[in-house]
């Protein structure tokens, strides 16, 4: 499911001028990463037996890195088109203030809710898109200053919509939404895992629809496109405005469903939902081996990404490593796995040039 | 030859200055008068009052300092992101050597500016030597530095340290806090060091055209990480002031600084791009924000209208300067639409050599 504009692989400088099964297999990231994903599971399950136990580990750990994964795509669509999101966090917020607002004073039912949800984000996505266009100012400014906006906005609607800042009023289903797993979920005899939270039926959604939405479709290649080089697609016949609208609008559509899925996984609607997304949404987007600058996205990598960073986490927290030193270690596996990236992606340059 | 050169560069920069003090340095020394002003009129006098006017200015030391700070980043198209993780942890890294090590205060702080600067040459180092984007890597540092301070404080709050530091903290001849002239001086010696030194010329010419920079002769690698040198340099006087200010520090100092650190030389004046620097600018607006929190504490709002105010000014900054930029472009008629906005980072090698954006002729359609 990954789809650069240019043929798929490590380093995209090496790709235009050579073809690209020159590159030898394990400069695939995504290949690593799944590597790392499973075998540092199998250590940390290995030497902490209570790391597999399937309800009381792995189900939060896997609910947690579907909200987070979720958080990642939102980055990654707009890294996509070569900007950032910096008001993920808060535009989560804005989401789940909505739902929550939905279901205490209007009385919606679950689905209605998620869907005021998705187009509150929408909306606040798109007014972001719309002013990146409009004035050309930088993404990285506007939506630092939505940021600062947003965070003082929720704030402001909590304390005057609720008296403890938090809508605690449960619809129907949200508890179940919030405990079931597959487990729940049986087809005759057959049931499925413990481990996998009725959650992630909206991230395997998301996973579906973006990775068909790069893989397979005209806008998505446009997308691309105008993240390689927006002078070039401009020139050729590509609407890059309408496109960058597009990519913070599912941005914003994004981050609102991670928020709902952060608020349905801790039970309440408060202004601290998405408080700590923005690292994460970097962590897994980048790791997963989505460039910075644009035109390359992983939708899978994006995945794999959070999975690692989430599996270090719990299992360096059952190890009993203090939560002083989690940080302390997932930020040396940032910079640690990026360095070794580049390493590698220098030495299988170094290869193809020399055997060519 | 060198002559005109040197004349040339002092035209420019005093052409600068003229442009500079008729657009935004102007403006915001405008908002900022008005603002005192009105404040003093709303508040009935007391607002000019000496201890208001000795908090006031205070508070204001660290936001213009992790402001500069940034700005030191900024000037050569780097962000940095670990503002407010460095600045808390050279915090507590004072007020531990103080209160549990006994540690003089003179040698404390040494020994925390000098960390910060170290930590800023390690991340400027770090840059250079993997070419990974400067904005990953202090996202990086950011995460490592919050475990370090929450390792070194956990949650208990150090104060009671050097009696000496707070007296420091507290002086203020002519109601005129002694840390608010530190970081003043901050300010004009970086000023001095960016507008009149030949080192400071480098660092704005590889931040504003790397290509035309290293055709030169100059390291643009060198410029970055001075950069970031600069910019922990500058986060360690920060810390000094706030430990200095502040009646403790704890794991909370510098959560709330990342956003300032930007807000302040964005309103100020400073592109993203790099290549451009607004010092007195940043100063400025960091006192613009600080006016609206005194406005905040003076109507006794809730906290979140600070943020949000300055959410709406900083995206009022940008896009009036954008709208100005359009209309003088349109008076002068040589520009078609905005392009879109650049991405922050460095751009990126054009993955076909034959469609470069050098070949692209201004185009009617366009955004604008």
């Amino acid at each position: 499911m990954t789809a650069p504009v240019i043929p798929p692989g490590g380093d995209t400088r090496a790709a235009p001028s050579r073809p690209a099964h020159r590159l030898p297999f394990w400069v695939n990231q995504r290949l690593g990463l799944l590597v790392l994903v499973v075998g540092l599971s199998a250590l940390f399950g290995a030497v902490q037996p209570t790391f597999l136990d399937a309800r009381l580990v792995l189900f939060p750990l896997v609910r947690d890195v579907s909200a987070l994964t979720v958080v990642a795509l939102a980055q990654m669509v707009v890294l996509s088109v070569g900007h950032m999101n910096l008001a993920v966090g808060r535009m989560a917020a804005f989401g789940a203030l909505f739902a929550g607002l939905g279901y205490d004073r209007l009385g919606l039912p679950l689905p209605l809710g998620l869907l005021l949800c998705l187009c509150a984000g929408a909306a606040i996505g798109a007014l972001t898109g719309w002013i990146i266009t409009r004035t050309g100012v930088s993404s990285f400014v506007v939506t630092l200053a939505m940021d600062f906006a947003l965070l003082g906005l929720v704030s402001l609607l909590y304390s005057a919509l609720t008296e403890n800042a938090a809508f605690t009023t449960k619809p129907s289903g949200l508890a179940e939404l919030r405990s079931y797993s597959l487990a729940d979920i049986c087809v005759g005899p057959v049931c499925g895992s413990p481990a996998i939270p009725q959650l992630a039926q909206f991230t395997v959604l998301s996973l579906l629809g973006l990775g068909f939405l790069y893989g397979a479709t005209r806008i998505g290649r446009e997308l691309l496109l105008t993240g390689a080089n927006p002078a070039a697609a401009e020139l050729s016949g590509i609407p890059t405005g309408r496109r960058v609208v597009l990519a913070h609008t599912l941005s914003g559509l994004l981050a609102a469903l991670a928020g709902f899925m952060a608020a349905v996984g801790t039970g309440t609607f408060r202004a601290s939902i998405g408080d700590d997304f923005m690292l994460p949404s970097f962590l897994g987007s980048v790791l997963g081996g989505t460039l910075l600058t644009g035109g390359v996205v992983s939708v899978v990598g994006a995945l794999l990404g959070t999975a690692l960073v989430g599996v270090i986490r719990k299992g360096l927290d059952l190890l009993g490593v203090g939560l002083e030193s989690l940080n302390i270690y997932l930020g040396c596996v940032l910079l640690l796995a990026l360095s070794a990236d580049r390493v590698r992606t220098v030495v299988s340059h170094r290869k193809v040039v020399r055997s060519t | 030859m060198n002559t005109v050169h040197v004349n040339t560069i002092r035209d420019r920069g005093a052409a600068a200055l003229r442009r500079l003090s008729r657009s935004t340095a102007m403006t915001l020394l405008c908002v900022v008068l008005i603002g005192y002003l009105a404040l003093g009129v709303a508040s009935s006098g007391s607002f000019f009052e000496g201890p208001s006017v000795r908090t006031f200015l205070r508070y204001l030391a660290t936001p213009v300092l992790i402001g500069l700070a940034q700005m030191a980043a900024l000037c050569v198209g780097q962000l940095n992101l670990a503002v407010g993780a460095l600045g808390g942890f050279t915090a507590c890294l004072m007020g531990v050597l103080m209160a549990d090590q006994g540690v003089p205060a003179g040698v404390a702080v040494a020994a925390g500016v000098l960390t910060a600067t170290a930590i800023g040459l390690a991340t400027g180092l770090f840059i250079v030597v993997t070419r990974i984007n400067g904005f990953i890597v202090t996202l990086g540092t950011m995460t490592i530095l919050q475990g370090a301070q929450y390792g070194l404080t956990g949650t208990r709050t150090v104060d009671g340290y050097s009696a000496a530091l707070g007296d420091f903290g507290r002086a203020a001849p002519l109601n005129v806090p002694l840390v608010f002239l530190t970081a003043l001086a901050a300010a004009a010696l970086l000023a001095a060091f960016l507008y009149r030194t030949t080192a400071g010329r480098r660092l704005l010419a590889a931040g504003g055209n790397p290509l035309a920079a290293r055709l030169s002769g100059i390291s643009t690698d060198r410029q970055i990480v001075l950069a970031h040198t600069l910019s922990g340099l500058l986060i360690g006087v920060a810390a000094l002031t706030a430990t200095a200010s502040l009646p403790g520090v704890n794991r909370s100092v510098g959560g709330d600084w990342l956003l300032p650190s930007f807000a302040a030389p964005i309103i100020g004046g400073v592109a993203l791009t790099g290549g451009s620097v607004a010092v007195l600018g940043t100063v400025l607006a960091a006192f613009v924000m600080r006016l609206i929190d005194a406005a905040r504490a003076q109507f006794s709002l809730d906290p979140s209208w600070v943020n949000f105010l300055i959410g709406v000014v900083v995206l009022g900054t940008v896009v009036g300067g954008r709208i100005h930029q359009s209309h003088l472009a349109r008076r002068g008629g040589s520009r078609g639409g905005a392009p879109p906005a650049p991405p922050p980072a460095p751009p990126p090698v054009p993955p076909r050599s034959d469609a470069r954006p050098a070949a692209v002729s201004p185009h009617p359609g366009g955004s604008g």
